[in-house]
């Protein structure tokens, strides 16, 4: 009798537990229930009917890292990032700077000093206005070495701002001030001619100052406390599952803002999101908000319904310039000259990749489609390995030390390693190893110079050369290859003091150029975005960085 | 009885002492940290990081904040997601994996155990065949396969459920059926042979010569002793749906917990990494020994304690 | 008497991959109202599939009952449904197993286990169906049943569990009752415990009874009358007494001499040589023949016919021709009924 009571309670309390649940279910399915009716008339949508309904879904893969513009540093962050905050300027659909927060701009003449006037109607999503204050507060926030941004870096070209945030100089130093509530000045480091670009990236966005001191948690969820100053606001985050935007009415420009409403799901596999996508659960599959499965992609192009547009990207391999055999430049040519990237774009990348001859990608240098050297050059790659293996002193390709190619973890890393791997063995006669470690540890391992060659990407933060190009100015820090080079870095700097907009490209282009002839890297792709998307959306703006912005959208 | 369970709670101590151990020190034995990417952090902000979640400490003192906080069932804030506590990430994914890991072992047991009785019942006959056939294929289909295409049969070309998400009962389907489906095809075959074995008993043959019909034979005298190995497989079981709720809700973008699972260890999120160990930990060893008492509870020949206890 | 039940000509073969096994080859017996038949014979002589195939417990497929007819109070059983059958099982007729310690459900309560028949043939209600299980458990010399009634299998010792499982075949008053070596899994001392229990139930009950065992020793304790399995065939039958003190068939006479004394002092114990037939491919003549010493030419081609030895004796040997040699039982066998008669006499 005993057990069965004791048998009972359990199967009892079992089902109590399964009844919380099945509860908690229940109230989930009515908190979108209005969305299972969209999903339905979206489907319609599909189905070409133009009276549609104002709705945009589309899955961002994971949770973003935060929704807080001071601390986010992933692209996850930004895409929702750039519909709910606007910065002082905004990447216009032509894809340049527009005033946007700020509604004049002020520039000194030696390029180091901005001033900008905010817009009187500039509201927060809760009708606070927008101040110059909530900037200053936003920035020197984000410096301050207590809060642990780690994208506090992107502020650097404030004056002080490195020294602050190191813990070297003093938050109040920072060359920004909130002179009044309407008016912002910055001081710069340097002459920096691409400033305007900046202030549209999320590091620059403001901060709901008045909100944000009295509540420190202010970006942890949805809510009165998490107001935004951009075109739409968050009005709902269920953590790891979704996020709902829904037109900021507080927003200058909100005649702009067509669509109803923004529903991110948050999906981490992309044959699931393609298959919703298919089924008119998402109005969008691929990048920059998920990614499209490779297996899919050529099916997709032949039905002529993949989108590709190129980014400000480059896929490339970087050489440890300080170690055997890679430290002499002869050997590091050969190996660049003898990859057939016609070859690996055609073959396994099949998003529409770019063959890359070159480090800034073409959005930002429109001839670097071209590139400094071919696209592959056997002999080249041979009479340079032959110079090399001489001045190394090796009697021949079998003397040379072993060489092992890195790439951190992942299918497609792999297969294009193996297809180089196989091009050096056919082209120089080569034998290299593979190496593959899971990214933490391969990031590591980069960082500390464990490795000879190593796979790496850059996806431009803003649309300035001078962002791939800045990567090999210094040793250490980003530049795992170790190389240096006086003039590289001279030209550099000179750059940013240059106000003439073409003699600074073409200093830039002397740059690269020796990039390119001590090549210390051998780029191997341009990135693009890859994307389906429903026929009837219109005006989704896609920077040259590759990120979207929704403000202008809607469904004819 | 108590008694007995009063030991085997301090053995689930004991044991999941050993797993914190274990785990803490494994994980930091593994190269990369949380805050490592591509861009190097300025040393000061890596330091300022590092000794906010408190990782400046010396390993030893790390551990014992741990022990200390797992005591206090307070894992403390997530190193990868901003804002987040790791008691959050739990309260909010675990009723998720909950609900969906009980509808996968309700399906598998449920299915499971009609098919295997079917087979056996009809043993040598086309259902047990087609039983069994269903049972190879699930045990051998893995279950992110099975998934893929159960999503893309029934979600993509007949368009009868959802594709993904968890939002109404209709979505919890695919899931809980992919999930379900290795436990599934095995309690099948267990439940098959099991029945099989009973069937040939004596007690059965007993039964017959009582009059009963076969009814009354299966339910009162050879399903319950046929279950006996089934109920010992629960243990299995559990843990079989809480490693296989990682993958399955991966593919349906599932908010539970078991994805965190796997992303804080690429993530190096040691916090989250350890609190989802521990909780795992807890619940699985609380299941084995609710699954032991259940066992004791439906075989009188098993005694959970020495006859002092009783 | 009346007959409760007939066997006629009962046919029953088992097809397996090896070929047919004629397991029962034309069996014929009765029973009488309140008598205890005994049904002898080595192990694999058909017994079991005979007596299972009364309460038609055999699996089929791979059984199969070929031919002959069952009558149990003149209907034939063979005929019936087996949604029929099960009025009868359990109620009319009931059976004891041979291994106690398996033949009872381990998850069940004894209690359980006795009322269920009841419960389903008797259709009385549950508390009633208890207390009758308390004096079934009673009856079979349980010590306080009351608790007893509401225990599992694992909690009784082996003789009892033999009792419980009498007591469940009792459960609903069975006009025959079948136990198949019910005394064979168990020691000695409970072996004659569980005997006299059964005899004792007889008195009681007048419940006629077929006692199966392949231990003549036993028999001439607990049956009225004997029949003598082998190959399949019933090949001697008779009252007790006429089977122990004036054995025909050479069979019988093996049996006889291989049986384990009861008392010490007796010596030589002669088991019988050579093997069972071949059920698959049974022999032309007499089955026993190839074991057989006094065999004869007829034995190895001609299947002897039941030769009538009195009006309830019958045994199927050559021997019993009238052109046959007049053969002694062996000495051994003689001196055992010799035996046999003393002790008769002392009782
Ligand atoms: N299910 C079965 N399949 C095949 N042969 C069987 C089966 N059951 C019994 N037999 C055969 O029938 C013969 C008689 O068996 P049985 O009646 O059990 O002998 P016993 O006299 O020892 O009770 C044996 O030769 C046995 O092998
Ligand atoms: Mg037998």
């Amino acid at each position: 009798m005993k057990k069965k009571l004791l048998l009972f309670s359990i199967l009892l309390v079992f089902s109590v537990i399964l009844a919380a649940c099945g509860g908690d279910d229940d109230s989930g399915e009515e908190g979108t229930s209005d969305n299972s009716g969209d999903n339905g008339e979206s489907t319609s949508d599909n189905g070409g009917e133009s009276s549609a309904e104002q709705v945009f879904k589309a899955n961002i893969a994971s949770e973003p890292f935060s929704l807080n513009p001071s601390l986010a540093n992933d692209a996850t962050s930004s895409a929702v990032l750039l519909q709910t905050f606007e910065g002082l300027t905004r990447i216009g659909p032509e894809g340049e700077p527009q005033e946007a927060m700020a509604s004049e701009i002020e520039t000194s003449d030696d390029l180091k000093k901005y001033t900008f006037t905010i817009r009187e109607d500039a509201k927060w999503s809760n009708g606070d206005p927008v101040t110059a204050q909530d900037f200053e507060y936003a920035w020197k926030w984000a410096l301050d070495p207590n809060n642990n941004s780690q994208y506090a870096y992107q502020l650097y070209y404030v004056k002080n701002a490195e020294a602050a945030n190191t813990g070297e100089g003093n938050l109040e130093d920072v060359g920004v001030t909130a002179v009044d509530e309407q008016t912002l000045e910055v001081e710069l480091e340097n002459p920096t001619p691409y400033f305007l670009e900046l202030t549209a990236f999320y590091t620059y966005f403001p901060v709901n100052s008045k909100i944000a001191k009295e509540n420190e948690e202010w970006y942890a969820d949805a809510g009165e406390n998490y107001v935004s100053n951009g075109p739409f606001k968050m009005t709902e985050w269920s953590h790891n599952d979704s996020i709902t935007l829904e037109p900021n009415e507080e927003y200058w420009d909100k005649d702009a803002v067509k669509l109803d409403r923004i529903e991110f799901a948050m999906i981490n596999d992309f044959n699931t999101e393609l298959n919703s996508f298919k089924q008119g659960e998402f109005d969008w599959a691929g990048s920059p908000f998920g990614s499209l499965p490779t297996e899919a992609i050529p099916s997709l192009k032949e039905d002529g319904s993949l989108n590709v547009e190129p980014i400000a990207g480059t896929y490339w391999y970087k050489f440890h310039t300080e170690k055997e055999p890679f430290n002499n430049v002869n050997i590091r040519k050969a190996f660049a000259y003898a990859i057939d990237r016609q070859g690996i774009v055609e073959n396994i990348t099949k998003a529409g990749q770019v063959p890359a001859m070159a480090a800034v990608p073409p959005t930002m240098f429109s001839d670097n489609e071209e590139g400094y050297f071919d696209a592959v050059n056997i002999e080249k790659a041979k009479e340079h390995l032959q110079k090399g293996i001489e001045e190394l002193g090796y009697d021949s390709v079998e003397d040379m030390p072993a060489v092992t190619l890195s790439y951190n973890t992942s299918e497609s890393h792999a297969k294009i390693a193996q297809a180089i791997q196989d091009m050096w063995k056919e082209n120089l006669g080569v034998e290299v190893e593979l190496s593959n470690a899971e990214w933490a540890v391969y990031i590591d391992q980069l960082h500390q110079g464990d490795y000879q060659i190593g796979r790496m990407g850059w996806l431009g933060d803003f649309n300035d050369p001078i962002n791939f190009l800045e990567l090999y100015k210094e040793k250490g820090g980003n530049n795992d290859t170790r190389w240096h080079s006086e003039e590289f870095a001279s030209l550099l700097e000179e750059s940013q003091t240059e106000t003439d907009s073409e003699k600074r490209t073409e200093m830039l282009k002397e740059a690269e150029g020796i990039l390119m002839d001590e090549m210390p890297i051998a780029p191997i792709y341009f990135y693009t975005n890859a994307w389906v998307q429903d026929e009837n959306l219109k005006d989704v703006v896609m920077s040259g960085l590759g990120d979207v912005q929704l403000k202008w959208a809607h469904f004819e | 009885m108590l008694k007995y369970i009063g030991k085997r709670l301090l053995y689930m101590v004991l044991t999941l002492w050993v797993i914190v151990t274990v785990t803490f020190f494994l994980m930091r034995a593994a190269p990369g940290s949380p805050f490592s990417g591509e861009k190097e952090l300025p040393p000061a902000i890596q330091a300022n990081l590092e000794a906010y979640y408190g990782l400046d400490k010396s390993l030893f003192m790390q551990y014992v904040d741990y022990l200390i906080s797992v005591v206090k069932w307070d894992f403390g804030p997530s190193l990868k997601y901003k804002g987040q506590s790791v008691n959050d990430l739990i309260s909010e994914g675990f009723p998720v994996s909950f609900a969906l890991g009980m509808e996968a072992i309700f399906l598998a047991l449920a299915l499971g155990v009609l098919l295997g009785a079917v087979a056996a019942l009809r043993h040598n006959k086309w259902q047990d065949y087609t039983a069994m056939i269903i049972a190879v294929l699930g045990i051998s289909v893995p279950s992110f396969i099975m998934a893929s295409g159960l999503q893309y049969v029934l979600a993509i070309k007949w368009s009868v459920l959802p594709v993904a998400r968890w939002e109404s009962f209709a979505h919890t389907i695919l899931p809980a059926l992919a999930l379900a489906s290795t436990p599934m095809a095995f309690i099948a075959r267990l439940t098959r042979s099991s029945m099989l074995e009973v069937i040939g008993n004596d007690y059965i043959k007993t039964a017959k010569s009582k009059g009963l019909n076969s009814t009354e034979i299966t339910v009162r005298h050879t399903i319950r002793n046929a279950m006996m190995p089934v109920v010992s497989y629960m243990g299995p079981l559990i843990s079989a749906i809480l490693t296989g709720s990682f993958v399955i809700e991966k593919i349906f973008g599932i908010p539970g917990l078991g994805m965190h699972f796997v992303t804080s260890i690429t993530n190096r999120d040691y916090s989250v990494i350890m609190g989802v160990t521990v909780f795992f930990s807890v619940l699985l060893l609380v299941s084995i020994l609710l699954v032991d008492i259940a066992y004791s509870l439906i075989d009188p020949r098993i005694k959970l304690a020495d006859k002092k206890g009783e | 008497m009346e007959n409760i039940l007939e066997v006629n000509d009962l046919k029953v073969s088992f097809n397996t991959f090896a070929g047919e096994v004629q397991a029962v080859r034309g069996v014929n017996f009765h029973v009488k109202k309140g008598e205890t038949l005994a049904i002898v014979g080595e192990s694999g002589s058909g017994k079991s599939v005979t007596t299972q195939s009364i309460m038609r417990l055999i699996p089929m497929p791979p059984g199969e009952i070929k031919g002959g007819e069952i009558l149990f109070e003149g209907t034939d059983l063979v005929k019936k449904s087996d949604k029929q059958m099960e009025k009868v099982r359990g109620k009319d007729i009931a059976m004891i197993f041979q291994d106690p310690m398996t033949s009872l459900n381990p998850t069940m309560k004894i209690g359980r286990q006795i009322m269920e028949s009841m419960i389903k043939h008797r259709k009385i209600a549950k508390t009633d169906a208890k207390k009758r299980a308390i004096e079934l458990l009673d009856l079979v010399g349980i010590p306080k049943p009351e608790q007893r009634v509401d225990q599992y299998p694992h909690e009784f010792s082996g003789g009892m569990r033999q009792r419980a499982m009498i007591a469940v075949a009792l459960a609903s008053d069975p006009k025959l009752l079948i136990a198949d070596e019910p005394t064979t899994a168990l020691d000695v001392t409970i072996q004659a415990q569980i005997l006299e229990l059964l005899k004792d139930i007889q008195k009681k009950t007048n419940t006629s009874i077929i006692f199966i065992t392949h231990d003549l020793g036993v028999v001439a304790n607990v049956a009225d009358r004997v029949a003598v399995m082998y190959g399949g065939k019933i090949v001697e039958t008779g009252s007790v007494d006429e089977v122990f003190y004036n054995p025909q068939h050479p069979y019988t006479w093996g049996l006889l001499a291989s049986m384990p004394s009861l008392d010490a002092e007796e010596g030589e114990l002669q088991a019988i040589p050579g093997s069972p037939p071949d059920l698959t491919n049974p022999p032309k003549g007499d089955a026993f023949a190839a074991r057989n010493s006094y065999a004869m030419k007829v034995d190895f081609e001609m299947e002897p016919p039941m030769f009538k030895v009195s009006d309830t004796h019958y045994a199927a040997t050559w021997l019993l021709h009238e052109d046959a040699p007049k053969v002694e039982p062996p000495a051994v066998v003689r001196k055992r009924i010799e035996h046999f008669k003393e002790k008769a006499g002392e009782r």
